[in-house]
């Protein structure tokens, strides 16, 4: 066998029969797919080293390997085809170089003795030739996921069939990187071991192909799968799979919340708002317990749901003013409410965004076009919110971590060429982007898919994203409103999903996208789902000390209130609003068109200026935001004014008690406990001489604590 | 109000101490309050001289061709617009608009050989600022953050703090990283350039006193007990802990006060951003904040580079664009600082996150190139006049000694006092390292 390691078959098909054969070192090396993949193993195509766009040391590769056929051209042709010698292939620069025969700068790649030399050696012995006969066609990886104990080590294997109906187990050319190399190590071979609890990514790769392997160690064994409810709604499907993966993990899930609890988190998710003195009261006087489900559907319906989500989906296509003209935002603001409040399903509403044209006054989805500026970038924004990918690695090279190519970025830019971004959108007939790659200009084509050679490239994008079998526009949407309530997305973040990223649940991921789809692209629907389930009303546990309880929903995610969110409880809980520029008195946060309208207060709270993407918030709050509760006007203007729900309060003779009750109410949507009562009363009655005074600072605090601050 | 015990165990008179100056006085114990499972460290083989930092931070990738590495000999799409001006050291040459640095090269050790492989805004601030290359299961924490947190106890004045903020590398950095938020910067929030110049919400809001003040932290210490939500670190919300002293301390505050400084002073640090902002750095060393970023931005010229490098408008009489700004100020520091006599004991840092590229690109603008860049060393114990490594003949590679961006952060945290096999641990109990295990420390700065 002159082929090491190469396990070969061949199917040949017979009347009547199909047999296997070994196949005995008929065929030559295939630089292709027998070659290339020794450049990524030994990470010489990396971008820090010959993968770099102007190569390294004089020599240049393709990044990962992304382009054969340059390649086998640097290798054989370029430096007058000194990198190979035929006659005497160990004096080849590429053995010399690569085993540090004589000096390379990126040190001893491979061993001299090595099965990659050994092929390599071969392939030149041969000719140095590609002949491109057949192509990889599947790579299998096995385990994709596996349950082990701490300490064992599991063998990962890849698998390779290829178009002439060849396969091969090429684990030995296959990159298998662990996410956490500190939690999962991994030697040339392919063996595992595990070094911490948890679960863990592997991502492999071989040629162009990067698939994701999960290995667990479980937190605690003893979690017995049993407790699975089996025979479950069909409806529930939410539950069981995440229910799965907490047993799988060996998680103990946190308890149910309260009805009040309950209250809270579902108004803050669905509206925005907190629950009103009315409601919180209404359910202490009920005796049957709060039919959830029923009150999610009112919040559905509710015109406050209107509001709020269309504040959300308009960070998502961060609507803003331009700097001359505010009159397209608030077309497209005013566009984009009308179709919350109808329901228009999601994919009618992308349709309408994709295909628009016309005076941006008039037309508010043509303003989509006025959000960034250029073609290239109006196909990253494209990519990014309705694909949740970020084909933007993909214009100077292709994507490394993904499939995207550079021909598939400029053909998607391509498709935006022709459009005129002034006040009035319009196409023209001419207009195009430079592929950098050929020099010409790009072909229009769908992400991965095909070229397009009619004129309209805009309908047959939006056709292929709101159809049905389309594998990233639902999952894209229905990701991002699982992280709206669950606090984390199944991918983060959530505009960069790539094999090489996995969903934590996977399945979970696919069932909420065919779920959404089958039920005409309802956004209330899919939010329904989600917040009736079971994982939406858990609790938290008492002295959980991993994350892995939060990222796979074993207990409720703590997060902050949003910036506007926070600064309208602000104005709930004192009875005092905010005034926003010009805006009308009693306009809320929530409801500025203008994200940047001058607001000190929400800039310190850290909302979006929507002028990047609004998914990955800048770092805010800290001692700044800190120092504006206790000094600032956010919060002390309001305590004090004589209208606000304090100064009535304590004009109306009230108790300390009852008054403490009330903004307990108003600020955390519950009553005091005994101890707290307690506490209040002594720190309240002895300042009779200051009762004002002390009676702000507890307002004050109300609005400082975390448990206010937060939806938890 | 003393029923309410404090649960950090701070004194209440702690709020009414002198702030800031004990922190210069605190000894090597404090620092090394953290974990540490190298246990083959003693703490007599670190020698400490730095007590403090000031990191100027070059937002964006300053180019090393028209800064620290010019290359005059080289083809005019290399060699660029500027020219360049002799040092104190013999044969080494930097940009022109660096005449009044090129005096203090005595003072200075600068690395010519940095090399990293991230060229990105985000991915390349993150291995500058940490030492450690990002990956997505843990954000590393910065230098400042680091630093911080192994000198507690704290002081008043928070610790790690960024002029005029820590908008860098794209604004993704925390800058705190796995570690608690309370170690992440302070960020200024107001340009020191400015006359109007004050740090917002220092000052009592109209009818609070301390007394109230007081209270405040008492009831909201006590519903955060109630609440149950108190993060599993401290009790007391850190946050606000810190601002109700800050606020309580007028002394502290004063740190804030660039109009103390007399008009020769303001002026001698350039009255751009960066100038104010260093002479602000260099009154919170003073008062013993032990780290400090002051935050340049728009050094990313990927066009007009002549322009926004040096004129700072078109067709300016004398240059005031970023080069000549960053002139001004880092030699003004040096030389206050020694005038201070506090130059051996502050370690400046002049980095961004990669260098440009070689050749000029057709704006006239130079693109991302991280495979070499420089860095500028002073004070803060390490060695004057000194340069490290060299590039090719067109500041494309090192040609020699290359230094990775790991090993630059291990040695600047030797040169702060932290081993860099310090290890820290993440809030889910896992211990790191201060600096990766494969970064080595510089041994021609930390001999």
């Amino acid at each position: 066998m002159p082929h090491l390691n190469r396990q070969r078959w061949i199917l040949v098909a017979a009347i009547g029969s199909q047999l296997a054969y070994p196949l005995v070192a008929a065929q030559p090396v295939d630089f292709d797919t027998e070659i290339m993949p020794i450049f990524t193993k030994a990470g010489c195509n990396t971008g820090a080293c010959h993968g770099a766009a102007v190569g390294r040391g004089g020599f240049r590769l393709s990044l990962y390997g992304s382009d054969a056929m340059f390649d086998h051209r640097s290798i054989v042709s370029d430096l007058e085809g000194r990198r190979i010698n035929l006659a005497e292939p160990n004096r080849s620069l590429l053995l010399r170089k690569s085993t540090e025969t004589i000096e390379h700068g990126g040190g001893a790649r491979l061993d001299l003795d090595g099965q990659a030399v050994e092929r390599l050696r071969q392939w030149i012995r041969e000719g140095a030739n590609r002949q491109t006969t057949y192509r990889l066609v599947e790579l299998t990886v096995s385990p994709t996921a596996y349950v082990a104990h701490m300490h064992e080590t599991v063998l990962l294997r890849a698998s390779a069939s290829f178009s002439d109906a060849t396969q091969a187990d090429v684990t030995i050319w296959t990159v298998f990187s662990a996410e956490d190399p500190t939690a999962v190590e991994i030697d040339d071979a392919g063996r595992a071991t595990l070094r911490r609890q948890g679960r863990h990514l592997v991502i492999a790769r071989y040629l162009d192909r990067v698939l994701p392997i999960e290995l667990i160690v479980p937190w605690d064994d003893s979690v017995a799968e049993a407790e699975l409810k089996l025979g479950r709604d069909e409806s529930q499907f939410i539950d069981g799979l995440v229910d799965a993966k907490i047993a799988t993990l060996g998680l103990q899930p946190a308890a149910t919340v309260t009805d009040q609890a309950f209250l809270r988190r579902v108004k803050l998710d669905l509206i925005g708002r907190l629950p009103t003195v009315e409601e919180v009261a209404l359910l202490g006087q009920q005796s049957a317990p709060l039919d959830r489900n029923l009150l999610v559907d009112e919040l559905l319906q509710s015109s406050e749901f209107v509001d709020y989500w269309t504040w959300q989906i308009a960070s998502l296509l961060r609507i803003r003013p331009r700097p001359e003209d505010h009159t397209g935002a608030l077309t497209y603001h005013h566009w984009l409410r009308e179709q919350i409040r109808t329901a228009t399903p999601y994919d009618q509403l992308v349709r309408q965004l994709l295909l628009s044209t016309g005076d941006t006054h008039e037309v508010g989805p043509a303003n989509f076009y006025r959000t960034v500026r250029g073609p290239r970038e109006q196909a990253e924004l494209t990519s990014e919110l309705f694909m949740g990918s970020r084909l933007r690695c993909a214009n100077c090279h292709n994507h490394p971590l993904d499939r995207w190519t550079q021909d598939d970025y400029h053909g998607l830019a391509a498709i935006f060429a022709r459009i005129q971004q002034d006040r009035v959108i319009t196409e023209s007939v001419r207009g195009d982007v430079s592929n950098p790659r050929t020099g010409e200009p790009a072909i229009p084509r769908i992400p991965g898919e095909r070229y397009l050679n009619i004129s309209d490239g805009r309908k047959a994008l939006a056709n292929w994203l709101t159809d049905v079998s389309n594998p990233y526009f639902a999952k894209a949407i229905v990701n991002r409103l699982w992280k709206s309530v669950m606090g984390r997305g199944l991918v983060e973040p959530t505009d960069d999903m790539r094999p090489t990223n996995p969903a934590t649940h996977p399945i979970l991921l696919q069932r909420l996208a065919e779920d959404f789809v089958q039920h005409n692209y309802d956004l209330r629907h899919t939010l329904r789902r989600i917040v009736t389930s079971q994982a939406y009303a858990r609790g938290r546990l008492a002295g959980s000390t991993h994350g892995d309880n939060v990222r796979f929903f074993a207990q409720a995610h703590v997060r902050p209130l949003p910036a506007e969110v926070l600064a309208d409880a602000i104005s709930d809980v004192t009875g005092i609003v905010d005034r926003y520029g010009d805006t009308p008195a009693g306009t809320r946060a929530i409801h500025l068109v203008d994200p940047t309208v001058k607001s000190d207060a929400l800039d310190l709270l850290g909302r979006c200026s929507r002028e990047e993407t609004c998914e990955t918030p800048t770092p805010t709050g800290g001692l700044p935001l800190k120092l504006h509760v206790l000094n600032g006007d956010l919060v002390n203007r309001k305590l004090a004014d004589s209208d606000g729900y304090l100064a009535l309060a304590l004009k109306s003779r009230r108790s300390t008690s009852e008054i403490v009750n009330e903004f307990y109410v108003r600020a955390l949507s519950r009553q005091p406990r005994p101890e707290e009562s307690e506490f209040w009363r002594a720190a309240l009655d002895v300042n009779l001489a200051d009762r004002t005074g002390a009676f702000e600072d507890f307002l004050w605090s109300l609005i400082a604590c975390r448990e206010f601050q937060t939806n938890h | 109000m003393n029923a309410f015990p404090r649960c950090d165990g701070v004194l209440r008179r702690d709020i009414l101490r002198v702030g800031g100056l004990s922190a210069l006085g605190l000894g090597l114990p404090g620092f090394f309050r953290v974990q540490r499972a190298n246990a083959a460290t003693t703490e007599s083989s670190i020698k400490s001289n730095a007590k403090a930092c000031i990191l100027i931070w070059l937002d964006g990738g300053p180019s090393h061709l028209e800064t620290f590495d010019p290359k005059p000999h080289a083809p005019a799409e290399v060699r660029g617009p500027l020219r360049t001006v002799p040092t104190q050291l013999a044969g080494i040459h930097i940009s022109e608009c660096l005449p009044q640095t090129a005096t203090c090269l005595d003072k200075v050790t600068l690395i010519r050989s940095m090399t990293s492989p991230l060229g990105e805004h985000n991915f390349g601030t993150h291995y500058l600022m940490t030492g450690y290359k990002p990956t997505p299961v843990l954000e590393y924490p910065a230098f400042g953050s680091v630093v911080a947190q192994t000198r507690k106890p704290q002081d008043i004045l928070p610790a790690n703090i960024a002029v005029p903020n820590f908008r860098v590398g794209g604004s993704n950095l925390t800058g705190h990283g796995y570690l608690a938020p309370e170690w992440r910067p302070f960020s200024v929030g107001s340009d020191p350039a400015r006359a109007d110049f004050q740090v917002r919400d220092l000052d009592l809001y109209k009818g609070l006193d301390l007394r109230r003040l007081d209270r405040r932290r008492d009831f909201v210490a006590a519903l955060d007990r109630f609440g149950g939500l108190a993060e599993k670190y401290s009790t007391a919300d850190p946050d606000l802990e810190r601002a109700f002293r800050l606020i309580a301390s007028a002394k502290a505050k004063q740190a804030f006060q660039l109009d103390a400084e007399s008009d020769r002073t303001r002026s001698r640090y350039g009255r751009k951003t960066i100038g104010q902002s260093c002479l602000l750095a260099r009154r919170l060393v003073e008062r013993g904040v032990p780290f400090v970023t002051v935050n340049d931005r728009g050094w990313d010229t990927h066009e007009n580079l002549y322009t926004r490098l040096k004129e700072g408008y078109a067709g300016a009489p004398v240059g005031v664009g970023l080069i000549p700004s960053l002139d001004l100020a880092l030699s003004a520091l040096i030389e206050d600082l020694e005038n201070r006599g506090m130059l051996q004991e502050t370690l400046i840092v002049v980095m961004g996150e990669f260098g440009r590229t070689p050749k000029l690109n057709t704006a006239g603008g130079r693109d991302h190139w991280p495979r070499a860049f420089s860095v500028l060393l002073a004070g803060g114990g390490v060695p004057g006049g000194q340069v490290i490594g060299a590039t090719d003949a067109v500041g494309e590679s090192p040609a020699d000694r290359p230094v990775t961006p790991g090993d630059l952060a291990a040695t600047i945290y030797k040169l702060l006092g932290v081993d860099p096999a310090t290890e820290l641990v993440t809030n889910d109990g896992r211990p790191v390292r201060v600096t990766d295990h494969r970064s080595r420390v510089i041994q021609e700065i930390v001999g």
